[in-house]
């Protein structure tokens, strides 16, 4: 591997710019490091290149471990956004100046100045002054300067950055050619997502801080894991719809899903569906089966190769609930249509039109939505107004939910409402809050989140599962929501104070469980083991540092409220159960 | 009246009138009046008085110590400007704002306040004293106060262009494997040596022609601490306005050289920093 | 001054592998402490002196050097002259600058370099110009020997060299300023139908204000403190001739220190509080962008 990245972390004023990223390069390949701006990218690019130090992790160039190693040793090259060619010199001594820092002779350094002007085609340019070039020029004579030393690793940061358009391109190409000729392994950051497209043999999407996905440009594009990877890399329409034993059902309509499912019970999933994968038509009945919603043209714009739509659907109980923020906006969705679409069938704006899927992409994340519970109305209407719910509402791109219960928490009673609980069921920490929790929990939700008010967004988030049953749950959670919050993820192990002894089996459960993690759910976990009573041990980790939040598995109900009401009552940070579980009974999942 | 490009704007008769007259009568006329009296002289005169013996020791101490209070403003003042402009410590801004005190003090009180320091028992001077150095009434007194007086042009001149070092530029030199030290010889100190010589060359000539902050700490022997602006003012005491001329215009013919000396630098270390050729 | 390294620059840097090694602590150190000894005794020192030395016998005597009757005609000599040279200088300022920065014409560099030229010029050069003029001696000298009008070893001499020493001042801190504002804001008053006057001071001088402000400040510094070509015109006439700076060196030469440092403590207060306006006004600039 040429590259390896274990749990790089790098901290400004206690905020976590890069957190906890893994990463392995193979030889030759171009990694793109893409992201918006702000994600990381370009200071993890810095750390890998030595210019800045790292908080937390370890970083190793073709098996060397170069995490302390000074940057000039490390051998690297590195190109800017802004070229940083040497003003004084010409092109000839900026090219040379690696070579001369390591003594080489005039002519063996000719000979290199010569064979690496012409890979980036500026043949005959060695007396010319970095101002007397262009942009484009500069930025090859910066490529080849790099490459004189003959690095092992070639970084880019934003190199296009300063270009016009058709440069860009053609620099694309120069740069992909050297590559290739060289078979150097190359890492460029862009916030670019076409750069992305053309350039990489495999992407990996930051933000926030963290790697949240990595794959080949197609393979991201077609079946992203995460709201923000869909979003990122094009455009897309975010459904709720329900995943059902005959297919995924958005509003009234079921349509077959791209992938098996891979979860038995019947839960609200978030539904991708690329513009290109709409089809319009005249009526349900051309769309052979794969109707979803009726609406009405509201935009078209032209736009070359491509019209673009935008459809108001048609509001009612059987049309299919998109992931939005504002509950109050009118559902709109994405279409796009090629030119032989559009002269098969003619559209104009304020036509009504039905509309088909043929592609539907169903995330594989867990949390699709949240709803607000409370007794009264107005108090769950104000619960969904805290600032922690609605940052993560915000981040995630989806809705909270508004859910009355008159009778929550009540022994006997039933929910008010015969509609099951779908998404994350949030609830604030009033008095009763572990008896209110279990009740959800008994009556179909499947995670239930406490929030104090005025909780902070959390810095450290604490996992742990009750049993190894809910671990693949309760991981699929946490990642959906570490995703979302700059914060550290540690999932605690807690072991009986008799087994110190046999600790063995302890640990592998955690090498398993950050294997898991990282694999699975591109989570990277910290981890750690304690022996003592779970309760008690996870209120004195929550209790160490303010701004932390707790994520917890269960699979047994029984004796819930006793066992957890300290946890949770405590008030002073948020609680998300995560319950897999035969609710009727509350016994655990056969 | 001079050519010039139509423009919208009103008062160009009056502002350039003005000026034109000020200048004229400020500036030229008393410059056309030193002329006059130094050309009103017998070559064999002339030459006399800006050949003597006390002339040229004059020179070489007013020159010569200018040139090295340059040279010490030129180190000294890269050390200032680096520090200022990279490091950071308790009192950084007001440091900073002090440079400009010798541009805002008069130089008699620079002139009073530096010997009594530097004199036998001043606060530095007891230190010095006993090791055989004599600031006070020497020509190292001389160069002190010229380098006080001439320290902010070293260091307002460097400031700017070591800020213009791109730190990228610096970290480009780090992957490509050169160490500070290599860094600071090939990038830095090339890049900001334009500065260096106009910030040497500003200094020269400021110190050059300074009278009030030298005559004190000076001790004005002939031909040993006699600095050539009190040579001029000796002869004006002694009503020999032509000789003073004469002296006045050799100094008159240095400040020109030098002006002109800067602004070539300047143009120069303009092109250098030009982005596209045309 | 533009920004230094920023503080998250340095922070960055101080994590770089290999930075914080001994050799550059090392210098780092070096350099600071170079540094402000270098100041400490070429500034710091002399300004200290000047307090030390003022006030060495006490708040009583220190306040008895301003009873004497020649200090106080030094200082309002000094006053009188700053008062007369400040505003010729602000008015030759504005009108050059508006001259130089808001036409195109032939000649600029020539301007430029005659107001360039005092500040090369010696200043006993500067004194001695105006007694090669006025003098007695001079050219003018005998028909103002007839007039009985004298201007050098009197009042008017004295105008005369600070006027010449100090009049760049102003234009130069407002030409280059004028010339990075552009005539644009100008240009579009007078197409509104403003006249010159109205444009100049509704438009331009707004835009101006704090280089103007830092211009006539230091003209004023500069002016207050002028001693070789003051020196030179003044003939040193007690009571009617001295300036602040020539009652410096007589109250020297007479050996009486505690005088001597106590007028220049107030010129030295001057120089200070000019430099505090300075900072004021940078800071006034970055606050308003510009």
């Amino acid at each position: 591997m040429s590259i390896t990245l274990d749990q790089v972390s790098k901290h400004y004023g206690g905020i976590p710019v890069v957190n906890d990223v893994s990463l392995e390069i193979g030889d030759g390949e171009l990694f793109v490091l893409l992201g918006p701006s702000g994600s990381g990218k370009s200071t993890l690019l810095r750390a890998v290149a030595g210019l800045t130090g790292v908080d937390h992790g370890s970083i190793a160039l073709h098996g060397r471990d170069v995490t302390r190693v000074a940057a000039r040793k490390r051998g690297v090259g590195l190109v800017f956004q802004n070229y940083a060619l040497f003003r004084h010199m010409t092109v000839a001594d900026n090219i040379e100046f690696a070579l001369r820092v390591r003594r080489m002779r005039a002519r063996a350094r000719r000979e290199r100045r010569q064979e690496l002007l012409r890979l980036v085609a500026l043949e005959g340019m060695d007396d010319r002054l970095p101002m007397q070039l262009s942009g484009g020029q500069q930025q090859r004579v910066a490529v080849a300067r790099a490459l004189a030393h003959k690095p092992e690793v070639l970084l880019l940061d934003e190199p296009f950055g300063a270009l016009d358009a058709k440069i860009r391109e053609e620099l694309r190409r120069t740069i992909r050619q050297v590559q290739r000729e060289l078979r150097i392994t190359t890492v460029l950051v862009t916030h670019d997502q076409e750069e992305a497209f053309t350039m990489a043999d495999r992407i990996g999407i930051m933000n926030l801080g963290r790697l949240l996905e990595i794959g080949a440009p197609h393979e991201l594009y077609s079946r992203p894991a995460t709201r923000f990877v869909a979003t990122f890399l094009g455009a897309a329409n975010l459904f709720l719809a329900r995943r059902t034993a005959d297919g995924i059902r958005m509003g009234a309509a079921t349509v077959a899903a791209a992938e098996p499912a891979t979860d038995a019970r019947e839960h609200e999933v978030v539904a991708v569906v690329r513009p290109e994968e709409i089809a319009v038509a005249e009526t349900p009945a051309g769309l052979g089966g794969r109707f979803i919603a009726s609406g009405v043209v509201d935009e078209m714009v032209f736009s070359g190769a491509v019209e673009r739509l935008r459809v108001r659907l048609a509001n009612g109980a059987e049309a299919p609930l998109l992931a939005t923020t504002d509950a109050a906006a009118v559902p709109c969705v994405e279409v796009t249509r090629t030119q032989h679409e559009q002269r098969a069938f003619e559209l104009h704006p304020g036509q009504s039109v039905a509309l088909g899927v043929r592609r539907v992409h169903v995330l594989p994340t867990p949390l699709s939505s949240f709803t607000a519970c409370d007794a009264s109305a107005t108090a769950a209407a104000a619960l969904a107004r805290e600032p922690l719910l609605a940052v993560l509402a915000g981040r995630m791109k989806t809705r909270v939910a508004v859910r009355p219960e008159p009778r929550l928490g009540a022994a006997d009673a039933a929910p008010s409402a015969a509609a099951p609980f779908v998404g994350a069921t949030v609830i604030s920490c009033a008095p009763h809050a572990a008896q209110r929790t279990e009740w959800l929990l008994r009556h179909g939700a499947a995670e239930v989140l406490v929030l104090p008010a005025h909780a902070a967004v959390p810095q450290r988030v604490l996992i742990h599962w009750m049993d190894e049953a809910v671990r693949r749950a309760t991981l699929a959670v946490s990642a959906s929501v570490l995703r979302h919050l700059p914060a550290e993820a540690m999932y605690l192990g807690v072991l009986p104070e008799e087994t110190r002894a046999t600790r063995r089996p302890g640990l592998r459960t955690l090498l398993s469980a950050r294997a898991e993690a990282r694999e699975l759910h591109g989570l990277e976990l910290r981890t750690e083991l304690v022996f003592g009573e779970v309760a008690p041990e996870l209120a004195r980790r929550l209790a160490e540092a303010p701004a932390q939040m707790l994520i917890v598995g269960v699979t047994d109900l029984t004796r819930f409220a006793e066992r957890f009401g300290p946890l949770i009552d405590a008030g002073r940070w948020p609680v998300l159960i995560v319950y897999r579980g035969d609710a009727s009974s509350g016994a655990p999942a056969p | 009246m001079s050519l010039r490009a139509p423009s919208v704007l009103p008062g160009f008769g009056l502002t350039f009138g003005f000026t034109s007259f000020f200048l004229s009568a400020l500036v030229l006329l008393p410059l056309a009046a030193l002329v006059v009296a130094a050309g009103s002289m017998h070559w064999s005169d002339f030459l006399a008085v800006i050949l003597s013996r006390r002339a040229l020791g004059s020179y070489r101490l007013s020159f010569g110590a200018s040139a090295l209070a340059a040279t010490i403003n030129v180190v000294f003042g890269f050390m200032l400007a680096w520090t200022l402009t990279r490091y950071e410590f308790p009192g950084r801004k007001v440091i900073d704002a002090l440079i400009d005190l010798p541009f805002a003090l008069p130089t008699a009180v620079s002139g009073i306040a530096l010997t009594t320091v530097f004199a036998q028992h001043g606060w530095i001077g007891r230190y010095l004293e006993p090791l055989g150095i004599r600031v006070a009434y020497t020509w190292l007194g001389v160069t002190l106060a010229l380098t006080l007086i001439s320290m902010p042009f070293a260091v307002r001149t460097l400031q700017p262009a070591l800020l213009e070092v791109q730190r990228d530029l610096e970290d480009a030199a780090e992957t490509l494997g050169a160490g500070r030290w290599y860094a600071f010889r090939r990038i830095i100190l090339p890049t900001v040596l334009p500065a260096l010589l106009t910030g040497f060359t500003l200094a020269f000539a400021r110190a050059v022609g300074e009278y009030g902050s030298v005559i004190f700490i000076a001790g004005n022997l002939p031909l040993k601490t006699e600095i050539t602006p009190l040579l001029i003012v000796i002869h004006l005491e002694q009503f020999d306005y032509r000789g003073a001329a004469a002296l006045g215009v050799v100094m008159l013919a240095m400040s020109f050289a030098v002006l002109f000396a800067i602004n070539l630098l300047q143009s120069w270390g303009r092109r250098r920093q030009v982005r596209a050729a045309h | 001054m533009a920004a230094a390294r920023t503080a998250e620059e340095r922070a960055d840097l101080a994590t770089r592998p290999g930075y914080n090694s001994w050799v550059s602590v090392l210098v780092r150190w070096l350099f600071i402490a170079v540094s402000l000894a270098f100041l400490a005794a070429l500034l710091i020192a002399p300004v200290a002196t000047v307090f030390a030395v003022a006030f060495s016998h006490g708040l009583e005597a220190y306040l008895a050097s301003f009873a004497d009757e020649d200090t106080l005609a030094a200082i309002r000599l000094t006053l009188l002259t700053a008062a007369v040279v400040v505003p010729v200088n602000t008015v030759f300022g504005l009108a050059a600058a508006w001259a130089i920065a808001k036409f195109e014409f032939h000649g600029k560099s020539v301007l430029i370099t005659l107001i360039d030229l005092p500040l090369a010029v010696s200043p006993v050069i500067s004194g001695m110009v105006f007694v090669l003029l006025f003098g007695l001696h001079g050219w003018f000298g005998l028909w103002l020997e007839r007039h009985d009008i004298s201007i050098i070893f009197a009042l008017p001499g004295i105008f005369l060299a600070t006027m010449f020493v100090t009049f760049p001042y102003v234009a130069r801190e407002l030409i280059p300023l004028m010339q990075q504002l552009g005539n644009d804001e100008e240009e579009a008053a007078i197409t509104l139908g403003a006249g010159g006057w109205l444009t100049f001071f509704r438009v331009t001088l707004p835009r101006i204000r704090w280089g103007l402000l830092y211009g006539v400040i230091l003209s004023n510094a500069r002016a207050m403190g002028e001693f070789g070509a003051v020196s030179v015109v003044s003939g040193h006439i007690r009571g009617l001739t001295i300036t602040m700076p020539l009652h410096i060196e007589i109250l020297y030469n007479e050996y009486n220190f505690v005088g001597a440092f106590a007028v220049a403590s107030l010129l030295t207060l001057l120089a200070g509080l000019t430099l505090v306006v300075k900072n004021l006004i940078e800071r006034a600039r970055a606050a308003q962008g510009r």
